[in-house]
């Protein structure tokens, strides 16, 4: 009863942006009508029609507090523990959307190799969904009102793009065909290159030892690098491992080094006339978040999720994990700990809090769907049961 | 414990208290006063307060962190920003000009909380907190007329000290409480109501505020439902060294200031146990403690039979009478006639 | 438009009227952000006539600004103009307005704290626009134009450097106000972290002191000139600088108390997460770090200073819908030490659950109703 309840707030909420932007934000549907093309990758909230732009990966996007991607001027702190590096999978994301989007992308501490890595476009992220192909062959399975609530992995980020979805196609679109309005999200493939022209736009910004202290360094190049390009640029600050010993020197990890830092680049995304996003991943292993220091980044940060990744050793249970066979097993587990906006706002009225989230990694995509143990093995009743009533959005899923 | 001893303690210890409280006959220099969020020292302090005014003694409050005088407070120094050399002058100073013009006046120093001072990185390493403390009970110059000068010193115990300098000295709480000659130590009496009903259960004390170690809980304390009044108050556990030498421990209550008038004179502080909620008065005394549940039934045994019932020598005694290994177990039972043997089923 | 009154019946009686140069503490966690709180502190000081017709009646004798209006001097050190302004407006304050009417000021602890402008490096002359940018930005591109701005037109971007564009505020000067020349930028003022320790701190407080300075020399007769003094998340400045910058927990009391005495009260958000206080206890199995020390002691300190702590904190149970945490309201360490017990009337310990609807409305109930 519960999902269904979430999964009717998510496709309301995707529909509800229209009509509200035409409402109360006649100045600002007209500027994005009137260059639509000037920001790509940028669409309002359709929680409170803030500009937000997608983190490359839908389901992140989704599970933002109810803004269908990352709010202009916040930052996203990712925080993994153990030796894995999912959340390197998801900055490679991140990073990637923004130069599809044509998005200034900047980069700390990472040498070239690091842009040539970046996974290859597919394409649209719904388009290129092969599930939606198969969805569509078999439309005859599903019960019309699951179908209606549309793909969970889609969610907002979905209803927002006009696919060729029956259901989605019937909402009138109001500029033009659907085919002309950009992608906000794209799909890309880890075990492919990205090789799109404005990948050489990419910044480096790297971590040269100068006669100031190395994150002052960084700051004022960053700043510099956004003041100059002009202001409908969008940028995206990318920070992969930060405070990692064999890329930043140890002195940096003083609090009065990286702290100040942090609230500088706060203080340069919330300046006005400036638009940007920036990710950054830390290694928890090598800082617990029991740690005042760590507690203090998060509390500079707008949003904050950790990975927890599962270790290797739990094959056993993630077999057995997936409530279907097509589903693949879950990777580990994700926890928000503060979300854009909402929590600096005093926090709780987003339906999806205290969700325990689970993501897989997969070739294609980085999916964050909530966590649930499954059914014992072989109590085939209770799987049916689960498949077919309880859980819709599976079943919207996998038949 | 014998009902003369009780009584003996219960005078002896409350002179003792009311002798420190109100600072007759400069029985201790240095009081530390270690409180907490969950019990701070202002109704400690301003019964310190009140009495000084009763006693005329000239009061000095050293504030590091109050930014209002307190009412009653002759002499008000302020020690923001303060080095602690500056800190004695102006406390010095504050007490000249009185005493140079009336009668010599006992004067009673207030320290609001030491630990900024203990924190603060204006204090080099040479700082001493022994002889700056003594620095105010020393009279400033020899030609000065000597004055009977008693230092209350506040302590935020829940408050972290900073890694000390060196790794060999000791803390500035150890020494503070080595140096003190009266050690108080505050306690909500709610609290202690709580805890004391948890025991009597054999459960496990509740703790309260920063002892929760909870997410966003700094203090712990809330008010008592309405109507329950009465159990309001502070309890002092009061450490004391004498002059001897002797040691002294006891615990006591302090009434809230509403409900006594502000030149009450008598003493109000009264001992833990003596407390009605602390120790309930119906709670069986000595000799009520045997007392069995009345019953229709007689189920009390006169002295005969009592003697009778420990006559009784029982099986086991016998068995123990030990007739070497594998003997004591045995069960000794001799057939009657009513039992009906079964061979197959009962192998004795 | 909020559903809620603005502000909540249970929690009226203690955001205002708080007692002459009392420190009210707010604590806070990460899951649980105390912004609404502090917004209530605002909408209760600026916005007084709603606060004087609540049920309770405090007999103030010696505070008695309940029914008059204070002035508010915002200082926030993690949050920009725009949140505080855009949050405002859900409570039907134009901050914008109020500024220019000299009841309201913000000074601005995120834009340049530790990244110093790169025109003007002394910080009494720091106000003014930043030179540098239109050329760099490539002229008058309509910089704003794209991203939806919800309220109606005015100084939207108050605190931009817009050269560009002449300002509502600087081209209408209130005329009762003396023409600072720090008005010339806008009316925000910025802080800036200097060099060390104990100087840094003192330029700050004489940058907060002058702003305070500005809205009691504009209070006119039937104004009040009393001033509340917020301060948002000061202990960032502890956390950013530290031992090594020579600021630790005393200095930063003793810079909250120098504050004090310019204002009539003061409320102050803290950190009181788990790592930042537990940390550094006794009972802790490691060696703690100096921040962590020095965040503790300085939180617990301002807590035995303060008159009230207002505890907020996620749900003991974990995440719900309908809650958004506990507000827990407890009485500080300095509570009772003025004489007047009797105005804190209606102001006892409690708990209470509070839940921010998605407009910004707060509903804030006791357990179970």
């Amino acid at each position: 009863m519960s999902f269904r309840k979430r999964n009717i707030g998510l496709s309301t909420g995707g529909d509800r942006a229209a009509p509200v932007s035409a409402a109360a934000q006649p100045q600002q549907l007209a500027s994005a009508a009137s260059a639509p093309e000037s920001t790509p990758g940028v669409r309002p909230s359709p929680d409170d029609g803030r500009p937000t732009t997608s983190t490359g990966t839908p389901s992140l996007d989704n599970i933002l507090a109810g803004h269908g991607g990352l709010p202009i001027g916040k930052t996203l702190l990712v925080e993994e523990n153990g030796t894995t590096d999912f959340a390197g999978a998801l900055l490679r994301y991140y990073a990637a959307e923004g130069v599809v989007q044509d998005h200034r992308v900047h980069v700390v501490g990472m040498p070239e190799q690091w842009g040539r890595s970046l996974p290859g476009l597919i394409g649209p992220a719904d388009a290129v969904d092969d599930k939606q192909d198969k969805r569509k062959g078999e439309r005859m399975k599903i019960a019309w009102r699951y179908e209606r609530l549309g793909e969970f992995g889609a969610g907002i980020a979905g209803s927002r793009v006009p696919t060729a979805t029956p259901g989605e196609q019937a909402q009138p679109t109001a500029e033009g065909s659907p085919d002309k309005r950009p992608a906000f999200c794209h799909a890309f493939d880890l075990t492919k290159r990205l090789t799109h022209p404005s990948i050489a736009n990419l910044n480096y910004i790297p971590l040269a030892p100068s006669n100031e202290p190395l994150l002052t360094t960084v700051h004022k190049k960053l700043d510099a690098a956004i003041t100059s390009s002009p202001s409908s640029t969008v940028h995206r600050i990318v920070i992969p491992s930060l405070l990692n010993p064999t890329i930043y020197p140890p002195e940096s990890c003083q609090p009065d080094s990286v702290l100040p830092f942090l609230h500088s680049l706060r203080a340069l995304l919330n300046r006005p006339g400036v638009r940007a996003t920036a990710m950054i991943t830390i290694p928890l292993s090598l800082f617990p978040r029991a740690s005042g220091l760590v507690r203090w980044m998060e509390l500079i940060s707008d949003g904050v999720i950790e990975l927890c990744p599962f270790p290797h050793s739990a094959d056993a249970l993630a077999t057995s994990g997936a409530a279907t066979s097509h589903e693949e097993p879950p990777q580990g587990m994700l926890k928000t700990h503060r979300l854009p906006v909402l929590h600096e706002r005093g926090g709780g009225s987003d339906q999806k809090v205290g969700q325990d989230w689970a993501f897989t990694l997969s070739r294609r995509r980085f999916e964050i769907k909530p966590f649930s143990l499954p059914p014992a093995e072989g109590d085939k009743e209770g799987q049916d049961g689960a498949a077919s009533g309880a859980m819709p959005k599976k079943a919207d899923l996998e038949f | 414990m014998a009902p003369t001893n009780t009584s003996h303690r219960q005078t002896h210890n409350l002179l003792l208290i009311s002798k420190l409280l109100s600072l007759r006959d400069t029985a201790s220099p240095l009081a530390l006063v270690l409180d907490s969020l969950e019990q701070p020292a202002t109704p400690l302090i301003k019964e310190y307060i009140r009495r000084a005014k009763l006693s005329k003694v000239h009061i000095t409050f050293v504030a590091f962190e109050t930014l209002q005088p307190l009412e009653g407070v002759d002499a008000f120094v302020a020690a923001r920003k303060k080095s602690p050399l500056e800190i004695v002058r102006a406390v010095n100073a504050a007490h000249t000009n009185v005493s140079t013009s009336g009668p010599v006046r006992r004067r009673l120093i207030l320290i609001d909380a030491i630990n900024p001072l203990l924190h603060a990185r204006r204090t080099d390493a040479h700082f001493n907190i022994s002889s700056f403390l003594s620095s105010f009970l020393m009279p400033q110059s020899p030609t000065a007329s000597k004055v009977e000068a008693s230092l209350v010193v506040t302590f935020h115990q829940d408050v972290p000290s900073p890694p000390p300098p060196s790794p060999y000295t000791p803390s500035p709480l150890s020494m503070l409480t080595y140096l003190a000659t009266t050690i108080v130590r505050l306690h909500s009496f709610s609290h202690i109501l709580a805890q004391k009903a948890a025991r009597d259960r054999s459960l496990v004390p509740p703790v309260f505020g920063l002892e929760e170690e909870q997410d966003g809980v700094l203090l712990g304390r809330l008010d008592k439902p309405v109507g329950n009044d009465s159990a309001q108050g502070v309890v002092l556990e009061l450490e004391h060294r004498r002059k001897s030498g002797r040691g002294v421990l006891e615990w006591y209550i302090l009434p809230p200031a509403s409900h006594y008038p502000r030149q009450y004179a008598k003493e109000i502080v009264t001992l833990l146990d003596d407390h009605p909620l602390y120790r309930p008065p119906q709670e069986p005394s000595f000799g009520a403690g045997e007392e069995e549940p009345e019953s229709t039934f007689e189920l009390r045994l006169t002295d005969r039979q009592r003697r009778d019932r420990e006559g009784v020598v029982l099986p086991y005694f016998d068995a123990q009478q030990g007739d070497g290994p594998g003997e004591g177990g045995r069960i000794l039972y001799d057939m009657g006639e009513e039992d009906d043997f079964d061979e197959e089923e009962d192998e004795i | 438009m909020p559903t809620q009154p603005p502000l909540p019946p249970l929690l009226a009686p203690y955001v205002t009227a708080l007692p002459t140069s009392s420190l009210t503490v707010l604590s806070t966690v990460l899951g649980a952000q105390g912004n609404w709180l502090t917004l209530r502190y605002l909408y209760a000081a600026l916005n007084a006539s709603t606060a004087s017709d609540a049920t309770f009646s405090l007999s103030g004798d010696n505070n008695n600004n309940d029914g008059k209006k204070q002035k508010v001097v915002l200082v926030s050190f993690l949050r920009g103009w725009e949140f505080w302004r855009s949050e405002a407006k859900r409570l039907g304050l134009d901050l914008a307005r109020l500024t220019d009417k000299r009841q309201f000021a913000f000074i601005d602890g995120l834009s340049e704290l530790f990244s110093s402008p790169r025109t003007t490096p002394t910080t009494e002359t720091a106000h003014p626009p930043l030179p540098s940018q239109p050329a760099l930005r490539g002229g008058p591109i309509p910089q704003r134009t794209v991203l939806p701005t919800r309220s109606a037109p005015g100084p939207i971007p108050a605190r931009g450097p817009q050269p560009t564009t002449p300002r509502p505020v600087a081209a209408v000067p209130p005329p009762s106000a003396p023409p600072a020349p720090r008005e010339v930028g806008g009316p925000v003022t910025r802080l800036h972290w200097s060099s060390k320790g104990a100087a840094a701190l003192d330029s700050l407080e004489k940058d907060i002191a002058a702003v305070v300075a500005q809205l009691k020399a504009a209070a006119t007769a039937e104004d009040a000139s009393e001033v509340l003094l917020l301060l948002d998340q000061p202990d960032l400045l502890l956390a950013a600088t530290g031992p090594s910058k020579d600021v630790g927990a005393t200095e930063m009391s003793e810079w909250v108390m120098g504050l004090q005495q310019y204002v009539d009260a003061t409320v102050m958000t803290l950190a009181a997460d788990l790592p930042l206080i537990h940390n550094a206890s006794a009972a802790g199995h490691q060696m703690a770090t100096p921040l962590e020390t020095e965040h503790a002691a300085f939180a617990i300190g301002s807590a035995h200073r303060a008159h009230m702590v207002m505890q907020l904190r996620d749900l003991d149970t974990g995440a719900a819908r309908d809650v958004s945490g506990v507000l827990r309201v407890s009485k500080g360490g300095a509570w009772g030490q003025s004489d007047n017990v009797d105005t804190n009337g209606g102001r006892e310990e409690r708990e209470v659950l509070y839940f921010v609807q998605r407009d910004g409305g707060v509903s804030v109930f006791g357990r179970g109703e």
